[in-house]
């Protein structure tokens, strides 16, 4: 096996990944796009859920492949006193540790901060929960639809004067693993120039409420308390989606007047770009209403995406709400590399959703999800040094099982 | 000590996203330099909320939260003299910051195609709705316009009725915060990686992208073949009887998706009649429209007449993942948010003493702080006309 060295501006971060579902291997995935070598500590006893869950072969399981690509896989059964030692020895040769176990686990297993500093001074132990690493309701446990629900957002989503529906019900960990991500790199700059590591607790639920800032803002400063608001921005006037012909819909933003007379003229009536109605941003907003059915009434019969283009040759934001079929057949997406084909460990090509950035000097991102214990051979060999004849023994131990 | 407090970033941009990603560098220390129109300013100065719901520039809670811990400038881009002082200030920059439309950038001589050429130690990251090769049918974009394209808007609600519009998500800019913090772990990446090797980097960030990678998890196994795609307004979901319910007053959100959960509602009502029909594992293997809309109509029956918190604080005891639907309010009295102390008082001049929302993650040694408020219109431009090196900042 070689060493995993493939340029980017990580190359040469060593980070162990004791993490579980989405959010933790979303951050592990965000810095091995990245050029770091990300090493996913796993074992026959504590498979992730997305390796088994309703899946037949876990080296095949089509959750886990799209969440981990371009990892490493080691197996160390971390209720064996001597797999904790194992770990500590990888630990002892890394930069970054995350985890995303649940709340005291990772204490439980002789693996907190303290413990895990005492053989790496240095390291960056990144703990991601919930609610955070301590308080009065750290003890509290949810999935992704909690950490939105009580970060503010739920409540801001749903169709006006109706109780709010929330997010999407997939919402939530992707974003809590790329803070989780950010912040780790925060303390690595800081590692380089002082010799010190630290401990970062991120918790999901004040990132939720991150992404709504301005609203919490609004009731610090003036005591509001936002609700459900459909589509509306304060801002913009038309802003909604609208329905099309064959069940689509079409999404128009409108930023300024010159855009609402450039939209008025494409719908047609000769009268409506100067309708005193609709005249200025205030006068949308007033007669709100009035201009999404006047909109509704002639987005119906139109296909969306063409309608999309005409708008856009006119200089109006707009764009077909996108299906699952559309995101696959989106030639842009497909254009710029977002998806991607890499090599999966049979040596079959897959493509894999890529990161969301281009940069120079990127990383290269050839590998898909590793199969369990893949990179035994790399990790216990290569990095900690063992012998065959020891990782024999400690396979035949169950310790690397 | 602050961890990114060496490094001077200019920000160019005047929208959200890049807002955002300077104001994440900014509160772990980073000097970050934002040059504002001369008299406007940055439009997000023009965007509520306003104090007292009174527009002005200095007003906005939007601006202030964005740009805490920044240095404001005055600098027309369209003059020479402005562009002067622009490459002084690069000349001595880090790391660039824009969120313009592709090619806005080419006209102040920051090709991000060459940029290594006249500054090879520079990081410039620009952020953009589709990412700098966006074709002309997108060169107009919102973020509603994007959250549509990302597939986010056609599958929000969950459980969307497909007769009713999709939705945007949550307030107005989740496309654009998203996008920032994506660009600062770029930047912050690439700070990091330059001091190995002494080179710069140009980052071309599509929100777009940004939007469809945070659901990878789906997204990844639709692109690899391993999951159907078709035009289902649901087709993200993941069904069965979890959701938001009313309670006496405001909502909760119950997750249910194991036999655990379901023994623990069982506890939770004290095993009504209705639930004895259930199999006890039915949410793992007996999920049907029958027994999902049963039981959303008993236990939101019973939801309704309990107050949101104590029923959180007693499902949780029990080990179901039950929580309050948090508005404003419900945040700032947040018990866990006040012990994390997630909330910081500011002082600004013009907008008082307010409590802002700070960053979601506790660094043990270089914590992030708010040190000072959003600047007013152009409050440093004659400290940094002075020593555009920074040399005294």
């Amino acid at each position: 096996m070689t060493n995993h060295r493939r340029g980017g501006p990580l190359q040469g971060v060593r980070v162990v990944e004791l993490t579980k579902v989405w959010a933790g291997p979303y951050a592990g995935k965000q810095l091995a796009f990245l050029g770091a070598e990300v090493i996913r500590i796993e074992s026959h006893g504590s498979l992730d859920v997305t390796r088994t869950f309703g899946v037949a072969d876990f080296d095949k399981a089509p959750g886990f492949m799209a969440v981990n690509p371009q990892k490493l896989s080691a197996q160390i059964d971390m209720k064996s006193k001597e797999g904790i030692a194992l770990l500590k020895d990888l630990i002892a040769e890394s930069d970054i540790l995350i985890e995303n176990l649940r709340p005291g686990a990772i204490d439980r297993l002789g693996l907190g901060y303290e413990a895990v500093k005492a053989v790496k001074p240095d390291i960056i132990f990144v703990s991601m929960g919930m609610y955070g690493n301590d308080g009065p309701l750290a003890y509290q446990t949810g999935y992704a639809p909690c950490f939105v629900a009580l970060g503010g957002l739920s409540a801001l989503v749903g169709y006006e004067g109706e109780p709010p529906s929330g997010m999407n019900v997939r919402y939530a960990d992707s974003t809590f693993g790329t803070a989780a991500a950010y912040a780790a790199l925060v303390a690595l700059i800081h590692r380089r120039r002082s010799g010190e590591g630290q401990f970062i607790d991120v918790s999901a639920v004040e990132t939720m409420t991150s992404m709504v800032g301005d609203n919490v803002m609004d009731f610090s400063l003036n005591g509001r308390i936002g609700g459900a608001d459909g589509n509306r921005h304060a801002e913009m006037a038309p802003h909604g989606v609208f329905r099309c012909a064959h069940g689509d819909w079409i999404s128009i933003a409108v930023s300024s007047d010159a855009a609402w007379r450039a939209l008025a003229e494409i719908m047609g009536p000769p009268a409506l770009a100067e309708d005193l109605r609709f005249r200025t941003l205030a006068d949308r907003k007033a007669n709100e209403l009035e201009l999404d059915d006047l909109i509704s009434q002639w987005t119906g019969a139109n296909d969306a995406e063409s309608l999309a283009g005409k708008l856009q040759a006119a200089g109006v934001a707009a764009a077909k709400s996108a299906s699952s079929i559309d995101l696959i057949a989106d030639g842009h997406l497909w254009g710029r590399g977002f998806y991607r084909p890499v090599t999966d460990p049979t040596g079959e090509e897959r493509t894999i959703v890529g990161p969301a950035w281009r940069m120079t000097e990127a990383a290269e991102i050839t590998d898909g999800a590793p199969k369990l214990g893949q990179h035994n051979a790399y990790v216990f060999g290569d990095i900690l040094g063992l012998s065959q004849a020891e990782q024999q023994r400690l396979k035949e131990a169950g310790v690397t099982r | 000590m602050s961890a990114l407090s060496h490094f001077r970033i200019v920000e160019l941009s005047e929208g959200v996203a890049g807002e955002y990603c300077g104001k994440l560098l900014a509160d772990f220390g980073a000097e970050v330099v934002k040059i504002e129109r001369p008299g406007s300013g940055s439009p997000t100065r023009n965007m509520g909320p306003f104090l007292d719901d009174d527009a002005g520039p200095e007003r906005s809670g939007l601006f202030a939260y964005l740009n805490t811990n920044k240095r404001s400038v005055a600098i027309d881009l369209e003059s020479p003299s402005g562009l002067e002082m622009l490459s002084r200030l690069l000349a001595h920059a880090d790391a660039v910051i824009d969120d313009h439309a592709p090619g806005w950038l080419n006209t102040l001589g920051l090709d991000l195609a060459d940029i290594e050429r006249r500054y090879p130690k520079l990081v410039l990251c620009a952020i953009t709705p589709f990412g700098q090769s966006a074709p002309a049918e997108r060169a107009h974009a919102e973020d509603l316009t994007v959250i549509q394209s990302s597939g986010w808007g056609y599958h929000t609600p969950s459980g969307a009725d497909p007769d009713r519009p999709p939705l945007k998500g949550a307030g107005r800019f989740l496309a654009s915060y998203e996008a920032g913090m994506e660009a600062a772990m770029c930047v912050a990446a690439s700070l990091y990686g330059r001091e190995e090797t002494g080179r710069g980097r140009a980052i071309d960030i599509s929100k777009q992208e940004v939007m469809a990678s945070r659901v990878d998890y789906v997204l990844g196994q639709m692109v690899a073949g391993d999951m159907d795609v078709d035009i289902s307004r649901r087709r993200f979901d993941l069904g069965g009887p979890a959701g938001i319910f009313a309670c006496r007053q405001g909502y909760v959100y119950v997750w249910m998706s194991a036999p655990a959960h379901w023994k623990a509602v069982r506890e939770l009502l004290g095993d009504p009649e209705w639930m004895k029909a259930f199999p006890d594992n039915w949410l793992e293997k007996g999920l049907t429209p029958d027994r999902i809309a049963e039981c959303r109509h008993y236990l939101g029956e019973w939801l309704k007449t309990q107050d949101k918190n104590e029923a959180a604080a007693a499902a949780q005891t029990l080990g179901l993942t039950l929580v309050a639907v948090n508005d404003a309010k419900d945040l700032r009295d947040c018990a866990q948010f006040k012990h994390r102390a997630f909330f910081a008082e500011v002082e600004h001049p013009v907008l008082g003493r307010a409590l802002y929302p700070t960053t979601p993650y506790k660094l043990s040694r270089t914590p992030a702080r708010i040190e000072r408020p959003a600047p007013l219109l152009g409050q440093h431009s004659a400290d940094v006309f002075a020593d555009p090196a920074g040399a005294s900042a």
